[in-house]
């Protein structure tokens, strides 16, 4: 029995790949790609200062595993890039570190509660803009298309080295970004039946005792808040100085 | 409506009828080259003696240059403007605007930087616009790319553009129905959840019948499948692409070598 036990407890380890595709898996991971896809579209069209174009990778990282996860973000940059807009193709590799990390924090348990989904948020955040900087520097020659090449440009202007300024404007724009998306993709599982969630082969991850408590919601939207007005004082710091 | 999201364009050319895995390769060592090579003019010459010879030879001249114009122009005159006012490089100034230098340095380094993201999209769309997506899948699941992978890049093909009039359509009904999506700030973050939600939950629940259906037509079995589309490979081709590779290596070790 108790063998049993541990053995059970080992495959559920978030190294084990096999555990993490089944044919739900498959199936959903199409559909991710163009959750991801439609979603930066709704964003973009609503002009909000954010991306979200990962949520349904970070979907997948926590339902199916981290090695789920990983693979939709690999092909979701490359059928976006191929298809939509080149500018995905070359943050593959990023895109693969945000759902691998999803789905890492998914299995320790942090996508069970409002306070877990912001930690996570944070981490996928963190390992994005750790992993974005080599892209950034050996693809583009550090300043990129869009906003966070903007921000990165205006710090090199103002007297910081390339590698420098390409760390900071990664880790001013990354955090809100990965919370709410991170936020956003556990709504969506909160809203799923528990019979369909249950398909997946990690449903174990989301499982929860009781029901998720508003207040617990409040404050998680508070401290989001709080971050982007603190990463806006950054940005005044760090172009002011 | 596009019915599937592809570029490819059904012309009779010796760039189509190459296999579609030696236009993977080619395409992929002209990226790799345009990258790696330590020599200043690489990315301009590949792009003016390999890509636009190659458009001709496609025959997909005007197909190209309509998404050069539209797609490939934008971003790469954006990145070269902006590197070129904002690399640091400390060398002649060739002019001075609103106090942002452009200088020998920097203008050098953008004009690189923005060819090889050129090369890099040009070589990709000629891929698409000679490769049917699924004779590309066909061939790289005869070599062993799992079924399961091509599954998802050509569903993902076929559920991209829906999903996209599906969005658009939920935008118009929110709208009507008096949801506002363009004034402030707040108003427009709150937008968000009427806007995402139909949208994920409406297709998440097509997810379990299609599982369903593709288990019933044998998807998780692990024996060889047959194919009737044969799609030639001769063995010209093969020399071809063990050349291109060892083109990539040689670019590479030079790279490392004389830096």
């Amino acid at each position: 029995m108790q063998n049993a036990a541990i053995q059970n407890k080992r495959s559920d380890s978030w190294l084990n790949i096999k555990k993490d595709f089944n044919t739900m898996t498959w199936v959903l991971m199409p559909v991710a790609i163009a959750i991801n896809m439609a979603v930066g579209q709704i964003v973009a069209t609503l002009r909000l200062p954010v991306y979200l174009d990962s949520i349904g990778t970070v979907l997948v990282g926590v339902i199916c595993g981290p090695w789920a996860g990983a693979l939709t973000g690999a092909l979701a940059n490359t059928i976006l890039g191929l298809t939509i807009n080149p500018d995905f193709l070359p943050w593959w590799p990023v895109a693969a570190v945000i759902g691998l990390v999803s789905g890492i924090c998914a299995n320790y348990g942090l996508f069970k509660s409002w306070w877990g989904v912001v930690v996570s948020g944070f981490i996928i955040a963190l390992a994005a803009a750790i992993s974005s900087v080599p892209i950034s520097l050996l693809v583009y020659g550090g300043i990129t298309t869009g906003g966070t090449g903007l921000i990165t440009a205006y710090l090199v202007e103002t007297g910081r080295g390339i590698v420098q300024a390409v760390f900071a404007s990664s880790f001013l724009t990354e955090p809100v970004d990965k919370i709410t998306t991170a936020m956003l993709a556990f709504a969506i599982i909160q809203g799923l039946s528990k019979r369909f969630i249950a398909r997946f082969p990690r449903a174990e991850n989301v499982e929860t005792d009781e029901n998720i408590s508003r207040t617990q919601l409040y404050i998680a939207i508070a401290v989001v808040v709080l971050l982007i007005l603190f990463a806006i004082l950054l940005l005044g710091r760090l172009t002011g100085g | 409506m596009h019915e599937r999201l592809s570029f490819f364009v059904k012309r009779d050319s010796p760039i189509h009828r190459l296999n579609p895995m030696t236009k993977v390769v080619l395409a992929l060592s002209l990226v790799l080259i345009a990258f790696s090579s330590p020599w200043y003019w690489t990315p301009q010459a590949i792009f003016l003696l390999a890509i636009i010879p190659l458009t001709f030879i496609a025959r997909v001249v005007k197909e190209y240059w309509s998404f050069f114009l539209k797609v490939i122009l934008a971003t790469v005159s954006f990145l070269f403007i902006m590197q070129s006012l904002f690399l640091p490089g400390e060398s002649r100034i060739i002019f001075e605007i609103f106090g942002l230098e452009v200088t020998e340095l920097s203008a050098q380094l953008a004009l690189r930087n923005a060819t090889r993201i050129a090369v890099m999209i040009s070589s990709f769309t000629i891929l698409l616009l000679t490769t049917h997506p699924s004779e590309l899948m066909s061939d790289l699941t005869r070599r062993g790319l799992p079924g399961q992978f091509a599954y998802v890049i050509i569903s993902s093909l076929q559920i991209i553009p829906q999903m996209q009039a599906k969005a658009q359509t939920i935008i118009s009904a929110q709208r009507a129905r008096g949801l506002d999506t363009q004034s402030s700030f707040f108003r427009r973050v709150g937008a968000i959840v009427p806007l995402v939600g139909p949208l994920v939950f409406g297709s998440l629940v097509e997810v379990e019948e299609r599982a369903i259906a593709i288990e019933a037509r044998g998807f998780t079995s692990t024996r060889a499948k047959t194919s009737l589309h044969e799609i030639p490979d001769p063995s010209s081709e093969r020399v071809i692409r063990w050349i291109l590779i060892a083109l990539v290596l040689v670019s590479i070790t030079l790279k490392l070598w004389l830096s």
